[in-house]
């Protein structure tokens, strides 16, 4: 999404400078939007008289208002990466985890790809830092070298173009939540999210009501966030393959090797309920590679 | 249909065990194909729930092997799956534990290892945590056994071991 106009406009081949904010990095529900605004470096000082300031500082009505206003400004272009809730889920949760950084680092990357791609002559980005400022600053450098980029932390309020990034990240992520269909389809479910935030008493209120003993939340809710984890003390307990290899991974061998020795079968083949899968161990590789198990204890 | 139940309970094999599963209700119980998932992870818990109103999967318009990939998640974690057909002539079932009638006669061990159909289906829709459904997946290589098991198991006829003779005759 974003200002995708047919004709690019004729300012694009000019130097061009683009501020890049995110939006819901924070919060345990909904998704979390990258949000970028791009002009000609000349419009520069038209744009700090635009009065965008940090989209945290400002009231709801106001950011939607600034929104509009920019939207319609024919010498500014921005555009948006809403990276839904499951999708940072299954992300933070694969078998090789990505980090909320390293899925940061992709979508504001993945903004500057898309508006070069349109024609747009980007001479300069300025954007928030994520991570360490001067290890993300090479790696932008790096992959995008004619571009001169500038990572500061609190960028949303040092730099206007900036500012109006925070300005479209925020405002299309209020949008998409106020307007999230729930993929689930039970009933007694409700849309008062709240902020989205941990700390928010109604957010709070919403995770306990929509907590569900087996399937954990909707999938509205990011699954990999430490607040969900106090949720899950109390529910039906799920083991993964995945998790079982961080554990191996971390845990002494002496303790790896005895609980392999007691499940090889000293026990009489009785399956225990915490194995993840069959096994087909101790018998021939027909049988475990197909992971085939005799059972004979019901 | 009773499974090895009239060889009486006093022969009991070492390394096996002994039960019966009744298959003679099998016509009427309910038809779960297309309900049934198989997924990658172990979930304590043993009793209903809501499943269509939390897992939705969708197709994904992607065909591995000739299998359409469908995906859909649990707990967060994202899940790539596909559906499987049973083999022709093999059924999949739901066994419950059967209440014997004729209590008086049958010891404990017995009474615990009487089966019945609960339901029934002839597909699967089996999942990866992360990984395309492929013929290389443990699950898909285990219908490998259905031949091997048919071929174990085929009785031998006179014509068979005809053949044989006059094969090591003329070895």
């Amino acid at each position: 999404m974003g200002s995708e106009a047919p004709i690019l406009p004729k300012w694009a081949s000019e130097p061009c400078m683009m501020g890049i904010d995110e939006a819901g990095r924070g919060p345990v529900l909904g998704p979390m939007v990258y949000g970028c605004l791009y002009c000609a470096v000349s419009y520069q000082k038209i744009l700090a008289s635009l009065n965008f300031a940090d989209s945290k500082t400002l009231k709801e009505e106001k950011r939607e208002e600034l929104f509009e206003n920019l939207k319609a400004n024919e010498s500014i272009g921005w555009a948006v990466d809403v990276i839904d809730p499951s999708e940072l889920s299954a992300k933070m949760l694969k078998k090789t985890k990505i980090n909320l950084n390293e899925i940061s680092h992709d979508s504001a990357m993945g903004l500057i790809t898309r508006v070069l791609a349109m024609g747009v002559l980007l001479t300069e980005v300025y954007l928030d830092t994520v991570g360490d400022p001067e290890k993300y600053r090479i790696k932008l450098s790096e992959r995008f070298p004619s571009i001169k980029f500038v990572v500061a932390k609190k960028a949303d309020s040092l730099y206007p173009v900036v500012s109006g990034a925070s300005i479209v990240a925020k405002v299309t992520r209020d949008q998409a939540l106020r307007n999230w269909v729930l993929d689930e389809t039970a009933e007694n479910m409700h849309r008062n999210f709240g902020s989205g935030y941990p700390g928010d008493p109604e957010t709070r209120a919403w995770l306990e009501h929509h907590k569900h003993s087996v399937f954990g939340f909707p999938t509205l809710v990011r699954f990999s966030w430490g607040t969900c984890t106090s949720y899950f003390k109390d529910i039906v307990e799920v083991l993964w393959e995945s998790d079982s290899l961080d554990e191996e991974g971390s845990s002494n061998r002496s303790n790896k090797r005895q609980l392999k020795l007691s499940s090889v079968g000293f026990t009489g083949c009785k399956r225990k309920s915490e194995e993840i899968e069959s096994s087909g161990k101790g018998r021939c590789k027909f049988f475990q590679a197909r992971k085939l198990e005799l059972v004979n204890h019901f | 249909m009773e499974v090895e139940s009239e060889r009486g309970l006093s022969d009991k094999p070492k390394n096996g065990i002994l039960g019966s599963i009744d298959l003679r209700s099998s016509e009427s119980v309910v038809d779960l194909t297309g309900q049934v998932h198989q997924l990658p992870c172990c979930i304590k818990h043993d009793g209903p729930c809501p499943v269509s109103q939390y897992f939705k999967p969708h197709k994904t318009g992607v065909e591995v092997e000739g299998l359409a990939v469908e995906e859909a998640c649990f707990r967060g974690r994202k899940l790539q799956g596909a559906t499987i057909p049973l083999p022709e002539g093999y059924c999949g079932y739901v066994l419950g534990k059967k209440k014997n009638p004729e209590k008086s006669n049958t010891s404990e061990a017995h009474e615990g290892n009487c089966w019945k159909v609960a339901a029934k289906f002839q597909n699967i829709k089996y999942w990866n945590h992360d990984s395309l459904p492929s013929g290389n997946d443990a699950f898909m290589r285990c219908f490998h056994w259905f031949a091997v098991a048919n071929a174990l198991h085929k009785p031998v006829t006179c014509d068979d071991l005809a053949s044989q003779s006059t094969t090591s005759e003329r070895m």
